[in-house]
């Protein structure tokens, strides 16, 4: 079953990541509301401009807009509108506070903690954030002076929150964003030098084509892939656990809505570099290889160890890769579907051959954010392979920042704007951040911590464990001393509402009488 | 008070059944206790140290003396025990994920049981009928039961390797230690403080932290 959704009524960035679709450039800016009337008024003249999940062909410009442009609200943006206090009530806790008084959750400590975060998230007077995201930078000002002349005639009622730390220490109204440029040619790169973003899920209904369903669904008793349900990502529809997602009152307000994190997280880029490269010394291997067995995937092309373990497989998968392009550049069907075949692989796998971690360690980044069904140790044990996955599944919809101006170090201003979404906050994005992140109890690796993100910081014992093949005579390999490589700048949680959520909200007609 | 201790969180539910029900239950039991292979999904979710199912039949309830009167009870009662790492949403929820059939089977005829799934109702039957804790304590509280079973293996294969590589030479030991490593590689995560269970239990800690602060103020005053 794949019951298609009301595409016209969710809005886009949700079903479908911009990303994929060209368009590569954009702006987060965050909103503060000063008189709730003049505030829903602007909602209303927003409203036209807002993109909705509309399908559109995956190539070519037919029917894709140059700009698209999304709102989403804070709780407390939602209480500046003047939302009935029973609405208010309905919503989840976590949303309620907030991100900065979850730090202790998301291991937002040191210097990842609130105080030290960009000035326009200090205090709480961050009520909407609006994205624009476009097909090049140019598209992305004409809209953004669109919007910016709706808040002008807001009568006050609505301002632009300034104090994003931008290039050189200064402060800017908005956060651009934008792929990384290689050649003049933007790609799925981050700062680190990983290709990201590979393998988001897939749920009932999304309007994907369900020839990506392979290792984006969920895996079913009888070893099939099948989509996750919709309830897991959009509110108002029946979730994994067969019942509907927790949500405010009255109905129409939640349904087709989601809930969204926004962090701007800083990578430390010459502390990156410094510590591969001096382990890349002691390493049995390249030091491609080293990153892999940090993340899970190679960093040149996202190709998964499971796929490829180390140089010598690696090598041998990128000349058959070669050859399988040459051929179909020349028309070759057959090498065109093999190929296809291949990089299916990329996102269709699982550790099942690979459960001590060999080939893909078993704290490798990927594996710790998408378990794949190992967390059934033992064969049947569970009502689904995937059961204890399913429902800590995350839609990842990022961009990265910064790192436009000469040779990165810690100080210079780049990093990812990591966005997620999901139907609940604290089963999904705060469950993995602390417990898989930032600890390793599910994985049997003690505290251990994600290499790349967790809140590690240089002592001996924050390390990462490369497994060995227990048949082999090679030894695992111990990165120790891990920095912290990514630190937290600032974010909130945001939710997104429809496009007839959004209309009653401008309106003023929400009642959950 | 608390049901929390370290890295472990104590869990008692204790809920009513009918007593003629009650043989159906004992039934229940002897069956998963006689085909272990029911209990594959338990034992797999490795956040569990321990779960104990008791039928408390309405007649025998404990008295702590003698002058205590005898209560008249019309249900029997199951009382569930389990000591487990993590917070109480991640245990309810890898309950209800991932062995909503053997919950099912364990709780079928309780009074007002919902079925693990759909997950509220279940959250909501677990959270009415459980006792809180009124004394928990914890030996090892950087410790998990994971943590345990890695340390023990690797204490085992520490010693044992200590005793046999006396009298290698340099490079027979460096083999040895290859492999001691390989074969205890999954035994060698850190160790140390449990992640926040919940913003409230920060909260305890911290005004615990607050607490001791202001006693040792007044303890150097008076002093």
């Amino acid at each position: 079953m794949n019951r298609p959704l009301d595409l016209y009524d969710i809005q886009g960035n949700i079903c479908k990541g911009y990303g994929r679709f060209g368009f590569p450039k954009a702006r987060y800016f965050f909103l503060e509301f000063h008189d709730s009337g003049f505030a829903r008024e602007f909602i209303g003249k927003l409203l036209p401009l807002i993109t909705t999940a509309e399908t559109w062909p995956a190539e070519g410009l037919a029917g894709k807009p140059r700009s698209t442009t999304n709102i989403a609200f804070t709780y407390e943006g939602l209480k500046a509108l003047g939302l009935p206090q029973r609405s208010l009530d309905g919503f989840p806790q976590e949303f309620k506070m907030g991100m900065k008084p979850r730090a202790a959750i998301l291991g937002d400590d040191g210097p990842s903690a609130p105080e030290h975060w960009d000035p326009v998230w200090q205090g709480d007077r961050v009520h909407a954030w609006v994205s624009v995201n476009g097909q090049a930078k140019e598209f992305v000002e004409q809209r953004f002076s669109e919007v910016e002349s709706l808040i002008n005639q807001s009568h006050g009622g609505v301002s632009i929150r300034p104090g994003h730390r931008g290039p050189d220490g200064n402060l800017l109204a908005w956060q651009d964003a934008s792929a990384v440029y290689e050649n003049g040619k933007p790609t799925p790169k981050e700062h680190f030098g990983y290709t990201d973003g590979i393998g988001n899920p897939y749920f009932e209904g999304c309007g994907n084509n369900p020839q990506r369903l392979a290792g984006r669904g969920k895996l079913t008793k009888e070893g099939k892939w099948a989509p996750l349900a919709t309830g897991e990502f959009i509110l108002g529809h029946v979730d994994e656990a067969k019942e509907y997602p927790l949500a405010p009152e009255p109905h129409l307000l939640a349904r087709n809505g989601t809930y969204m994190v926004y962090r701007k997280l800083h990578e430390n880029v010459q502390s990156f570099n410094d510590y591969i490269d001096n382990l890349a010394r002691d390493f049995d291997g390249s030091r491609d290889m080293l990153m892999a067995k940090l993340s899970g995937r190679w960093p040149d092309n996202g190709a998964p160890l499971t796929l490829a373990a180390n140089d010598a497989e690696k090598a041998e998968l990128d000349a058959r890769m070669g050859q399988l392009k040459a051929k179909a550049d020349d028309g070759d069907a057959c090498a065109a579907g093999q190929l296809q075949a291949l990089q299916a692989r990329w996102i269709d796998f699982t550790y099942e051959q690979d459960k001590d971690g060999a080939r893909c360690p078993v704290g490798a980044h990927i594996r710790r954010a998408n378990t794949r069904a190992s967390l059934e140790t033992t064969k049947e044990a569970f009502n689904s392979p995937s059961a204890l996955d399913d429902r800590r599944r995350l839609l990842r919809r990022g961009l990265p920042y910064g790192g436009e101006h000469g040779a990165a170090t810690d100080e210079s201003e780049q990093g990812i704007i990591f966005m997620c979404l999901g139907a609940s906050l604290e089963r999904q994005f705060e469950f993995v951040q602390q417990q898989w992140m930032n600890y390793s109890n599910d994985f049997k690796l003690g505290n251990d911590r994600d290499a790349l993100i967790g809140a590690n910081n240089g002592q001996l014992t924050d390390k990462h464990i490369v497994q060995a093949d227990p048949q082999g005579d090679k030894a695992p390999f111990f990165c120790t001393h891990l920095p912290r490589l990514v630190e937290t700048r600032g974010g909130d949680y945001f939710f997104i509402p429809s496009i007839t959520a959004l209309d009653m909200m401008a309106q003023g007609i929400v009642d959950p009488t | 008070m608390s049901n929390v201790a370290g890295k472990a969180y104590g869990m008692n539910v204790i809920t009513p059944l009918r007593w003629w029900t009650a043989v159906w239950q004992k039934i229940a039991f002897s069956v998963a206790e006689h085909f272990p292979v029911k209990l594959k999904g338990l034992i797999t979710l490795s956040l569990i140290h321990y779960a104990r199912w008791t039928i408390i039949s309405r007649n025998s309830f404990p008295r702590l003396e003698k002058s205590q009167p005898k209560e008249t009870l019309n249900y029997s009662y199951m009382l569930f025990e389990s000591n487990f790492n993590g917070s109480w949403d991640q245990y309810i929820d890898s309950f209800s994920f991932a062995i909503p059939t053997g919950l099912d089977f364990f709780w079928a005829w309780n009074i007002k049981y919902p079925k693990s799934i759909p997950l509220h109702d279940f959250y909501h039957y677990i959270r009415f009928n459980q006792v809180e804790c009124d004394h928990y304590y914890n030996a090892y509280p950087l410790a998990s039961a994971n943590d345990v079973k890695s340390a023990r293996s690797l204490f085992h294969n520490l010693t044992q390797f200590n005793a046999e590589t006396h009298d290698l030479s340099d490079e027979d030991f460096a083999v040895a230690w290859k492999k001691l490593l390989v074969s205890n590689q999954h035994a060698l995560g850190s160790m140390g403080e449990g992640p926040a269970m919940s913003t409230s239990r920060e909260l305890v800690l911290d005004h615990r932290c607050t607490n001791h602060k202001i006693s040792q103020q007044r303890q150097q005053q008076e002093a």
